[in-house]
């Protein structure tokens, strides 16, 4: 990965007040693909902003702005063109445990049982098999999935995985989720479950979340900030803040009118851009 | 269908003995003597078996083909991984093996007896030769097709990249693995026979070619059975041990009912 501008700790008392509050700094990140076939494709254009610790920030834009790929680069999993990411003030270099993903694919592991995914984390940050299955049980009870431990993935509707996937990631405690799409591939309903249940967890311990989605209401009813990109190349077109109370209710949120207001207005400006993607 | 399936091996059982019947029938159209009909090589069998010399001969045959399948395995799964997961390592053995690929291995067995004399070890280089190229395929096959938002969910956890072979891609590329192993059980008896025609000292096959000069018809169809059974055997191992393995991503029908 390609190292940013590093300014000097030293002598910018500025930039230590940022460092501490500050748990994800994304400075001028740029990501271009080199395809055999298509020949070169600018992905991310120059992103720059930062995560406060315990925000739940929200990633909107129209499909190929480079979401997925913006979140993949703070995830260590793939490398950034130019440009740099630093969580806790330590530039990315690679995938770690203090940033969970939750993949759209759910992505579990198939041969393992649901405890046993649950697990796998735990186990691997060296607890003992009692006290990494204390743990993946106590978020199986989380996520409403107690029942199902003994159960293969493949026995599971894609709710329940979703609901794994997330307890398998909570279970090694990241610091920040990292979530792309998570309730993408579900039904309407169990998406409204799933969204309702992800907010009682968030407003339990408040971990720094970077979520991505299409839907401007699930964005708008969990978030605090909201990042709408553009197209080709992707930017950030305008961040929105949402100073909706908490604990939020879906009920209370639908008749608010500052709810409704900021749907109207990311969905007029999603609106707005859509003649660029063609 | 529902019927047949309700006695297990049933539907085994009608198929050989349709097999007997069309045999026998082909032998008394053609009426030669290279074709017995089937009832001198079945009363043959017992006498066969009963000879120690026959048993030990099967035993070194199964000795020689096990030696050969497990050694082929411990190296062909690991390379076929690697192959999987980097392209570099995949560029560095793909030709290799392209060459290898369409030489019948059993055609190697005179070259190879050259360099290593007679012995065991040149018919288990040669079953392991045989066993090595699908296991490879597969195990490559199904290392590439590891979904890779499984290897970063395991990188987010702290595996490093031999870890994740290991313990991510491994497992997940198993049910194809047992795909190439199961091909692989097959290469080794014909392999195994194969050799033991050119080198004969001792072997199933040994027996086979040495009734087939002498014109022991009877003996000759009788090890053809014991052959056949023998791979039946196998299989039937092979699939109850792959059944256990893999039983996480056989699809299933009945498992999730009524356990909640
Ligand atoms: N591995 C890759 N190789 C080449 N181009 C890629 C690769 N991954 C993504 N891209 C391109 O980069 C752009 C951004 O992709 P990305 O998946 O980040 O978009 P996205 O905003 O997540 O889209 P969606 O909302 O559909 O998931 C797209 O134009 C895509 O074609
Ligand atoms: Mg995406």
């Amino acid at each position: 990965m390609n190292g940013g501008t590093v300014l000097p700790l030293v002598g910018r008392p500025d930039r230590i007040q940022r460092v501490a509050t500050n748990l994800i700094e994304i400075a001028a990140v740029s990501k271009v693909y080199d395809t055999s076939q298509r020949g070169r494709h600018v992905a991310l254009s120059e992103i720059s902003f930062d995560v406060a610790e315990g925000q739940f920030v929200s990633i909107l834009g129209p499909s190929g702005c480079g979401k997925s790929t913006l979140l993949y680069i703070v995830g260590g999993f793939v490398d950034a063109t130019s440009g740099s990411v630093r969580v806790s003030g330590a530039p990315v270099t690679g995938p770690g445990p203090d940033r969970g993903p939750v993949f759209q694919e759910f992505a579990l592991f198939p041969w393992k049982t649901v405890l046993g995914n649950v697990m796998y984390g735990p186990l691997q940050q060296g607890l003992s098999r009692t006290q990494a299955a204390t743990r993946a049980r106590e978020l199986l009870g989380l996520v409403h999935l107690t029942k199902y431990e003994s159960f293969y993935p493949k026995e599971l509707s894609g709710g329940m995985k979703q609901r794994v996937a997330l307890a398998r990631t909570l279970a090694y405690q990241p610091k920040i989720l990292l979530m792309d799409e998570p309730f993408g591939a579900l039904d309407a309903l169990t998406r409204k479950h799933l969204q309702n249940e992800l907010l009682e967890i968030w407003e339990r311990d408040r971990k720094t979340v970077m979520f991505v989605t299409h839907s401007v209401e699930e964005a708008v009813f969990l978030s605090d900030r909201i990042f709408v990109m553009t197209n080709s190349p992707g930017r950030i077109r305008k961040v929105f803040d949402v100073a909706l109370p908490r604990p939020r209710v879906r009920a209370e949120l639908l008749v608010d009118r500052r709810y409704q207001e900021m749907v109207v207005a990311i969905e007029k400006l999603m609106d707005e851009q859509e003649p660029e993607l063609s | 269908m529902a019927r047949v399936n309700a006695i297990p091996g049933l539907s085994a059982l009608i198929a050989c003995v349709a097999l007997l019947l069309i045999w026998d029938g082909l032998s008394r159209a053609f009426a030669v003597s290279g074709l017995p009909p089937p009832w001198g090589p079945l009363r043959e069998l017992p006498n066969l078996l009963t000879e120690p010399e026959t048993l030990v001969n099967i035993l070194a045959s199964l000795r020689r083909m096990a030696i050969g399948f497990v050694v082929a395995i411990a190296f062909a799964v690991p390379i076929g991984l690697m192959m999987g997961r980097s392209r570099a390592v995949a560029a560095f053995f793909n030709p290799l093996f392209m060459v290898i690929y369409p030489v019948p291995k059993a055609a190697l067995m005179p070259l190879i007896m050259l360099w290593i004399g007679i012995g065991d070890m040149a018919k288990v280089l040669v079953i392991f030769l045989g066993v090595s190229l699908p296991v490879v395929y597969h195990s490559f096959q199904g290392a590439r097709s590891v979904e890779e938002k499984m290897l970063w969910s395991a990188a987010a956890m702290g595996l490093s990249a031999s870890q994740r072979l290991r313990r991510i891609v491994l497992p997940a590329a198993l049910p194809e693995i047992m795909v190439g192993c199961r091909t692989g059980v097959v290469l080794a008896l014909i392999t195994m026979v194969t050799s033991e025609m050119i080198a004969r000292q001792s072997g199933v096959g040994n027996i086979f070619f040495t009734a087939l000069d002498m014109g022991q018809y009877d003996t000759v169809y009788a090890m053809i059975i014991i052959i056949g059974a023998l791979g039946f055997f196998c299989d039937v191992g092979f699939e109850a041990v792959r059944r256990v393995l893999v039983a996480w991503a056989e699809p299933s029908h009945q498992i999730a009912v009524g356990s909640a």
